[in-house]
């Protein structure tokens, strides 16, 4: 597949999640089971923000140690979100 | 590019990009600012001579201690610590200069100006007076006296500050994995460089999260909102409730940031005595390997302590035991360290030199110091000592106990940097009257404990010493107290003999060598002193095992096969920017020289391979955020004056950016470097890259912060405070064209790939179509929440001050809305240099660009979700 195809097909997907993402609240998923739905749209905008990343970002074919530097900023601001929002429950 | 005048011109100053000079700036404004938190700090031990404010007033002591910790900690102790980095690190990894030279000055500068910026706030009614941690909510207007205005510009000033930093971190992780001489390996380079690069990966995260915070506070000042407020008007939550997550948002925020920061100031300390140890013994650090591995343990472990300064906070038992149990860990390899230290004592033949004395000093003062802080990292313990003395002295034996060994550093690089020889006696003269001084002035705290942090009143509390059959004795702490304030005085007054001892010898000084130190081997020892302007004569390389010089042919030979721009080896360097020699003949056709004559017959920007040292754009648009920051610190109380200045500063930072973009600069990467683990991974790239993960962590602080804030009220609750009128479409709506701009970047950078001019105007004219659709969808749908005058639930409409909901849907979203204003200036420029026939085989830049433009569209693909359906 040459590099316009694979971005062209990409767009499609992200456009299909985003969506998909509309289409769990549109249909009323959300009050049928927050949770559940609310995990799902969660996992979609991750799938798509990893698609982003290493298609259009490049890190797919970047060494592996720039993904590293973009994991430790991600894994520095989910730790903070996580603990903080832990210490008060 | 400008000419670099010689170093006797005032002018070279301001224009110079050179990491020497720019060093050589950092350790004068650091010294300056350790004098003015030093001063103030002299001013509140007079206040605390007696157990009354009689001297400064309630609020005069307020304001002296909290510019105190905030000018020491971020004007003095770090800055203090980059002006060595600046000028060693690059000498010490084989490098001319740092990766982008007019990224840092650009740093130094807005460095200077948030200082500039801090002095004027004691001349705006009353400067910030919170504290220096700057608990919600005393830090926010309604707690800050008067109309918070200088607390305001104190606000900017830190953010001003943090950009410095942040722009200073992505370039010293670029020149430390593009730059290195040819076989150097990261675990070879010098403690010293080391230490900096640990320090700048700290950095690089740990300011963003503060970075962060300064500006929801900042928005909290200005816009309104309501993040660190706890008693709020409007719908949704009614007046006098609280806001349940405001004072712990602050603290988690901060100290994700404050105990990271501990490190960043004590690293090159440590990186300091590790040099000054192993020089002065004569002896390599015992257990290298594994003083390095504790130091990388250490880094990563300061991301997971942070909730130990939160232990009196009402976080749960479950966080606060996990948090005691880092806290400890974190203990073990600093005691590798200390132990690392004291073995390479017992190995080696020590000489008493000043730097090794001062070094020696540090590491007593933090061994003190480090035990101390043990004690609160117990939960238990921690109940009893926090708000205590025991914390002022426990943090000033470790901190100053740091600036201990900076001023080793200062007296070990002093012969580098000036080529003279401070007086040896005077030296230690030093070293003596400070230890007293110091030990005077912090100790009797440890005795003081229960004096209460920040408080000028102490009581009647007394310290009783039982000595057996010799009796028990009860001194009162006002003994205590004014015996640190002589020992502050005396501290004080051992400054002036360095001050004096250094001064004197840059004139009288006895004239140094290459290297003065027998057993100091780091490279910056192998050129003279001062150092030529470009560094090295020939191209450092380590490939043969040790440090030899390269010339061009040789650099050719080795280079050949590889890419990469950049000029094949150095030629002559000049030892200052007015003359370039050459072996004492004055070489002919250097840039120097022909910039001296106004020739410009040495290529397309008129260099001749060799890097540009010299720009005036960092200043000018130091000096436009200044005016721009004090004019926002006054906007929110009004007038005309902080508005035109506003609107002056906007309008001076937009042109001066743009005159350094056009400004052409040739920075060139050297041909043969080591360049693990980024080899592929050219300096621009590279450059981005690291700021994209320091912009992730900016942006995750502020989802972050709205989760918590969210979590706090109770997660399903929020749906209360959000009006009916706020649907999913507009957000959809965005989210489309967002993931089409993104999709138009990487078709424009297709069409340069094939040199489709016409390609390439398109894509990038369809992402600022695009881009600019985004933000008029934003602004109406803005404007149609601010006016929902019909709402029952909201007949005020639906802003930014409303309620916790809508100030963390504007301020998140709105974030996000700058981000993509600033890419769309970008497009523009680009387009314009497309229309001109740029990027034609060279998708290069537009790559650069995407890289920031889809880091825009991931953090939507997160903020649709979250401010739209969820």
């Amino acid at each position: 597949m040459s590099h316009t195809k694979l971005y062209t097909a990409i767009y499609v997907v992200l456009f299909a999640f985003a969506t998909l993402q509309a289409v769990v609240e549109y249909a009323g998923f959300l009050e049928q089971s927050y949770w559940l739905a609310f995990w799902a749209i969660i996992v979609l905008s991750l799938i798509k923000a990893v698609i982003v990343a290493a298609y259009y970002q490049h890190l797919r074919w970047e060494p592996r140690a720039v993904s590293y530097l973009v994991v430790g900023g991600v894994v520095a601001a989910v730790a903070l979100t996580a603990a903080a929002s832990f210490s008060i429950t | 590019m400008s000419e670099l005048p010689p170093k006797s011109s005032i002018k070279r100053w301001f224009l110079t990009t050179n990491h020497k000079d720019i060093g050589v700036l950092y350790l004068l404004t650091a010294l300056f600012f350790l004098v003015f938190g030093g001063l103030l700090a002299l001013l509140f031990r007079v206040e605390l001579l007696s157990p009354a404010a009689d001297f400064l007033g309630e609020g005069g002591y307020n304001q002296a201690v909290s510019a105190h910790g905030l000018l020491m900690v971020f004007w003095f102790i770090s800055p203090f610590a980059f002006g060595f980095a600046n000028y060693v690190v690059p000498l010490q990894i084989g490098a001319d200069d740092l990766a982008f030279p007019r990224l840092n000055a650009l740093s130094y500068w807005f460095y200077l100006f948030s200082g500039l910026l801090f002095g004027v706030s004691f001349f705006q009614g009353q400067t910030f007076s919170g504290g220096w941690t700057m608990y919600a909510p005393l830090n926010t207007p309604t707690y800050l006296p008067g109309e918070a205005l200088g607390a305001t510009t104190v606000v900017l000033a830190l953010i001003m500050f943090v950009t410095a930093v942040t722009l200073g971190s992505v370039n010293f992780l670029t020149t430390m994995y593009r730059m290195r001489a040819e076989g150097l390996r990261m675990r070879d380079l010098p403690l010293f460089s080391i230490s900096i690069n640990l320090t700048v990966w700290m950095m690089l995260f740990a300011f963003a999260a503060l970075l962060a915070a300064l500006m929801i506070l900042t928005s909290d000042h200005i816009l309104g909102t309501h993040y660190f407020a706890y008693e709020i008007g409007g719908e949704g939550i009614t007046q006098g409730a609280n806001n349940p997550g405001a004072s712990l948002l602050w603290a988690h925020l901060f100290w994700f940031f404050g105990h990271p920061e501990v490190y960043i100031v004590f690293f090159p300390a440590l990186g300091i005595m590790a040099e000054c140890f192993q020089t002065f013994t004569g002896r390599r650090l015992v257990g290298r390997k594994w003083f390095i591995i504790a130091m990388v343990l250490v880094a990563l472990q300061s991301f997971i302590v942070w909730m130990h300064h939160m232990f009196l906070t009402g976080i749960n038992l479950q966080i606060k035991t996990v948090f005691m149990a880092t806290t400890i860990g974190i203990s073990l390899p600093f005691d590798l360290m200390v132990f690392s230290l004291i073995y390479t004592m017992i190995k080696g033949r020590i000489r008493f030199t000043t730097p090794f004395l001062f070094s020696l000093g540090a590491l007593i003062v933090f061994i003190l110091g480090g035990i101390t802080g043990v004690f609160l990292g117990a939960v238990v313990l921690d109940y009893q000592f926090r708000g205590t003395y025991w914390v002022v002295a426990h943090f000033h034996y470790v901190m100053v106990g740091g600036a201990t060994a900076l001023f080793g550093g200062l007296y070990y690089w002093y012969p580098k940097i000036t080529g003279k020889m401070y007086d040896e006696f005077l030296g230690k003269i030093h070293f003596g009257v400070y230890m007293i001084g110091f030990n005077l002035l912090y100790f009797p705290m440890f005795l003081a404990w229960e004096t209460p942090r920040r408080v000028f009143d102490y009581g009647d509390f007394a310290t009783t010493i039982a000595l057996g059959e010799l009796g028990t004795y009860v001194i009162p702490y006002e003994v205590w107290h004014n015996a640190s304030t002589l020992g502050a005085a005396i501290l004080g007054a051992s400054f002036l003999i360095m001050f004096y001892n250094l001064f004197v010898s840059y004139w009288r000084g006895e004239d140094v060598g290459d290297n003065p130190w027998a057993y100091a081997t780091s490279a910056e020892w192998a050129v003279s002193s001062p150092p030529p302007l470009e560094n090295f004569h020939g191209t450092p390389s380590y490939a043969s095992g040790k440090l030899e010089f390269l010339d061009d042919e040789e650099v050719a030979r080795r280079s050949s096969g590889s890419s990469g721009g950049g000029h094949a080896g150095h030629g002559a360097a000049a030892t200052d920017g007015g003359t370039s020699t050459d072996g004492g003949a004055i070489a002919q056709a250097g840039p120097e020289a022909a910039l001296a004559t106004g020739t410009d017959t040495a290529g397309e920007h008129g260099h001749d391979g060799h890097p540009d040292h010299a720009s005036l754009w960092p200043f000018i648009i130091s000096v436009a955020g200044f005016v721009l920051f004090l004019g926002l610190s006054g906007i929110r109380t009004g007038g005309t004056f902080y508005t035109s200045l506003t609107l002056v500063g906007a309008v001076g930072v937009f042109g001066s950016f743009v005159g350094m973009a056009r400004e052409p600069f040739h920075s060139p990467e050297p041909l043969l470097a080591e360049r693990w683990p980024y080899g592929s991974v050219e300096k621009m790239k590279l450059g981005m890259w690291t700021f994209l993960a320091s912009d992730i962590v900016l942006f995750g602080a502020f989802i972050g912060s709205y989760v918590f804030v969210r979590v706090a009220y109770g997660w399903e609750e929020w749906h209360h405070l959000i009006p009916e009128a706020h649907v999913t479409m507009p957000g959809l709506i965005n989210t489309y064209l967002l993931l089409t701009s993104s999709f138009a970047v990487v078709l424009a950078m297709v069409a340069a790939e094939k040199q489709s001019r016409k390609g390439v105007l398109l894509s990038l004219g369809a992402t600022f179509a695009l881009g600019v659709g985004f933000l008029i969808n934003k602004a109406m749908e803005w404007d149609h929440l601010f006016n929902l005058h019909g709402s029952e639930a909201f007949p005020h409409g639906w802003d930014l001050t409303t309620n916790l909901a809508s100030s963390t849907f504007y301020l998140t979203t709105g974030l996000h809305g700058a981000h993509v204003a600033i890419g769309l200036i970008m497009v523009a420029y680009m387009f314009t240099r497309a229309w001109n026939g740029a990027y034609m085989g060279d998708e290069k830049p537009i790559e650069y660009f995407g890289l920031y433009w889809h880091l825009v569209d991931i953090v939507w693909l997160f903020l649709f979700p979250l401010f739209y359906i969820l």
